[in-house]
């Protein structure tokens, strides 16, 4: 009788324990995605959501951002004085002015290499592709220097051959020409980014599929036709993602000329708004303003981010 | 995840410290066997004409007085003055900045730099500062108390290039005086050589106040809670520039730009800061022509009144003994020995003016470069560099910059454009 007890006993603590082992890889099923996700969540967290948030705070603040001193609660003062400040609205219209000028940069030139260029043999195509991609390479410290050299207005090798061409008869100072220093900054920083979108589009262009092009070929279509209508529609999903990547990021990649050849002159001539933010936070010391500003930032970009999103959606092929 | 977020941010946002530094003049004890660091932020340490002689005076007062009392001066380069101001925000230690005038009451009032008077002992601190000029020691000076001590100081000078000047039958030991003489010399020059006659760089930021003072003009109020340089006489100061600047004869560019060009040789007539000195005369020696120079011109037979360029030593001590290091450095290189350097190897002018007739210092440098002459002559009647008011100091420099550029070297109407700049910059005092 007790050994049958004992049997029963045990079995039920057994089912118990099985119960509970089970219950506990359950949980740890429904935990184990999170933990996964956990270091991911964490360093997003701690490097991006956390100065998100911060950032939206000092918006509303105003604070100097020295050790020691605390931030004062301002209300909208930052977002007003931000439309009262000159050169804000200066840096807006520059904005889109870089976004848009970059565009011929970031793909119709590229774009036309990397067809042209795709049908060289191997080696070829390597040394014209390595050319290209060289100046994406190269630190914009380092060719922002070579180019003030270039246009120096003095000594400069671009003065000095405008000249004896005759096509100028004075010295021209680039970086201090408002029409100039802007087109300048512009065109160096187009001319980085040719070659990283001809890599990407070049890599594109080896996934579609030559059968395409032999069958058009066979059909008696030109180079231009299959360009136009096997290509092109091809390549949509590339375009779109350099769309999208030029018009988010031109205000980053003009960052560093603006700030190494013009300071964003003269009179604020071509700034833009990541380097106004950079200026009122770490110049003028003005955490809350720069943070208005790039609250401002954030909302536009993200709205236009949201409609190319849409935009690819809708207009993206996908050859399956 | 939400609420892990939120628990993270908490806990991010109870990090940042907040430590309140101590007042007191008392200084703790240095000791030679284990040395304090102190760090010095020095835009000299960045400028290339500069750099070698500024980092001479470190290692000499390092090799010297900091081994023998135990502090070590690590020279930060900081090109831009803002290196300071992150490192400050990022909670690094910054003890010494070789700081701009025109920033320094914002510098006061939001980077926690601390008055020589509230730090350093009075008894030290007057022994130290007897023999240096009244007019430079004031400089520094706000609401009473020393904020900086001026360090390094230069006043505008007229470069030559004798070699130019002779070409188109000028005679280089007989300067232009006026600004009248400026524009007649550098057409002749432009003229004969080809070469552009004389430039002045818009975006100078300093020199620009000498020549609105000189036509008796302002361009801040005495009380620093106005700016005034819309007036007649400032108009009219800068419509003489524009002037200049549009003739033809004057070169285009910025001052990063300029001296490059006076350095290669292409330029007649330059107005820069005496801080520049070595570099043009290296250059000069190795082109192969004569460096002469002259003081700032004059409107008119009226006395021109230059402005001082040039920076001060502003102190951020942490602890006692930190201070008693920072003392040390500030004596050394603002002393006999210091001053020595600073001229004779960096450029600019010694402020203990009794050195430049002591021959175990000064003399004999002052008697090969006679150009010293015209600068330390100069630094009778110069007058400050304007101090704009604290809070949004930077941004109505940048503001009073670009009108200035805008008016000299655009069409831009000289009045309109001062007025609106001088607008703007009101609205930010208020």
């Amino acid at each position: 009788m007790s050994e049958v007890k004992r049997i029963i006993v045990s079995e039920q603590e057994k089912k118990v324990t099985e119960q509970k082992s089970r219950r506990a890889a359950r949980s740890l099923i429904k935990w184990k995605p999170y933990l996964f996700l956990l270091p991911a969540i964490l360093l997003l967290g701690v490097w991006m959501y956390k100065p998100l948030l911060s950032t939206f705070v000092l918006a509303f603040q105003k604070w100097s951002m020295v050790p020691g001193t605390e931030p004062i609660t301002v209300g909208l003062d930052n977002f007003i004085r931000l439309f009262q400040t000159k050169d804000f609205i200066h840096s807006i219209e520059n904005t889109i002015f870089y976004t848009i000028g970059i565009l011929p940069f970031s793909i119709i030139i590229p774009m036309l290499l990397a067809v042209a260029t795709n049908g060289l043999n191997g080696r070829v195509k390597n040394v014209y592709r390595a050319m290209f991609f060289i100046p994406m390479i190269l630190a914009p410290v380092t060719v922002g220097a070579i180019w003030r050299w270039l246009f120096h207005p003095a000594n400069g090798l671009v003065n000095l051959t405008l000249q004896k061409l005759g096509i100028t008869d004075g010295n021209i100072s680039f970086f201090t020409d408002p029409v100039y220093a802007k087109w300048l900054i512009l065109f160096m920083t187009g001319w980085g980014l040719i070659g990283f979108s001809t890599i990407i589009f070049s890599a594109a262009l080896t996934n579609i599929n030559r059968d395409y092009f032999e069958a058009a070929a066979l059909d008696g279509a030109t180079k231009w036709k299959q360009l136009l209508t096997i290509t092109i529609p091809l390549l949509s999903p590339t375009i779109l993602f350099m769309l999208t990547m030029s018009i988010l990021f031109s205000s980053q990649f003009t960052f560093a000329y603006i700030d190494i050849l013009t300071a964003g002159g003269p009179f604020g001539s071509s700034t833009n708004i990541y380097y106004e933010m950079y200026k009122y936070g770490f110049n003028n010391l003005n955490a809350g303003l720069s943070s208005a500003a790039a609250t401002l930032f954030f909302i536009v970009f993200a709205i236009i981010a949201i409609g190319l999103n849409l935009l690819t959606k809708k207009f993206a092929f996908y050859d399956n | 995840m939400f609420i892990l977020l939120l628990g993270m941010t908490l806990v991010l946002s109870a990090c940042s410290s907040s430590n309140a530094t101590t007042v007191s003049q008392e200084m703790g004890e240095l000791d030679p066997e284990n040395p304090t660091k102190v760090t010095f932020y020095s835009y000299s340490l960045a400028a290339p004409t500069m750099k070698e002689g500024m980092e001479h005076l470190i290692n000499e007062f390092n090799d010297t007085i900091g081994k023998e009392k135990g502090v070590i001066v690590e020279g930060v380069a900081d090109a831009s003055y803002q290196q300071f101001k992150a490192d400050i925000a990022a909670g690094k230690a910054v003890d010494i900045v070789q700081h701009t005038f025109s920033t320094l009451d914002n510098s006061r009032e939001t980077l926690g730099f601390q008055a020589y008077e509230d730090v350093f002992p009075a008894e030290e601190l007057n022994n130290h500062l007897n023999g240096i000029s009244d007019n430079a020691l004031s400089l520094g000076k706000i609401d009473g108390k020393t904020y900086g001590l001026a360090f390094t100081f230069s006043t505008p000078i007229v470069f030559m290039n004798g070699q130019l000047f002779e070409e188109a039958g000028l005679d280089p030991t007989k300067p232009p005086q006026t600004w009248e003489e400026i524009k007649e010399y550098s057409l002749k020059i432009n003229e004969a050589t080809g070469k552009d006659g004389f430039a002045l760089a818009p975006d100078n930021g300093w020199t620009t106040e000498g020549v609105i003072l000189s036509n008796g003009g302002k361009v801040l109020s005495d009380d620093r809670k106005e700016a005034q340089f819309a007036n007649q006489e400032s108009i009219e100061a800068i419509e003489m520039w524009k002037d200049l600047y549009q003739n033809g004869a004057h070169a285009v560019g910025s001052d990063t730009e300029l001296p490059e060009q006076f350095m290669a040789g292409n330029l007649g007539m330059y107005i820069t800061s005496t801080a520049m000195h070595s570099g043009f005369k290296n250059a000069s020696e190795a082109g192969g022509w004569e460096l002469y120079g002259a003081g700032l011109p004059s409107f008119g037979n009226n006395p021109s009144v230059p402005v001082n360029s040039g920076s001060v030593l502003a102190v951020r001590p942490d602890n006692d003994v930190k201070k008693a290091a920072i003392w040390e450095f500030i004596k050394y290189v603002t002393g006999n020995e210091g001053y020595t350097i600073i001229t004779s190897e960096v450029g600019y002018l010694p402020l203990r003016t009794e050195l430049a007739d002591d021959p175990n210092y000064l003399k004999g440098f002052i008697e090969e470069n006679p150009l010293y002459k015209i600068n330390l002559e100069q630094l009778n009647n110069i007058q400050p560099a304007v101090i704009w008011p604290a809070e949004y100091a930077t941004e109505m420099s940048d503001i009073f910059r670009d009108a200035i550029v805008q008016s000299v070297s655009t069409d831009a109407d000289v009045e309109k454009t001062l007025q609106a700049a001088e607008e703007e910059i009101n609205q930010l005092i208020q």
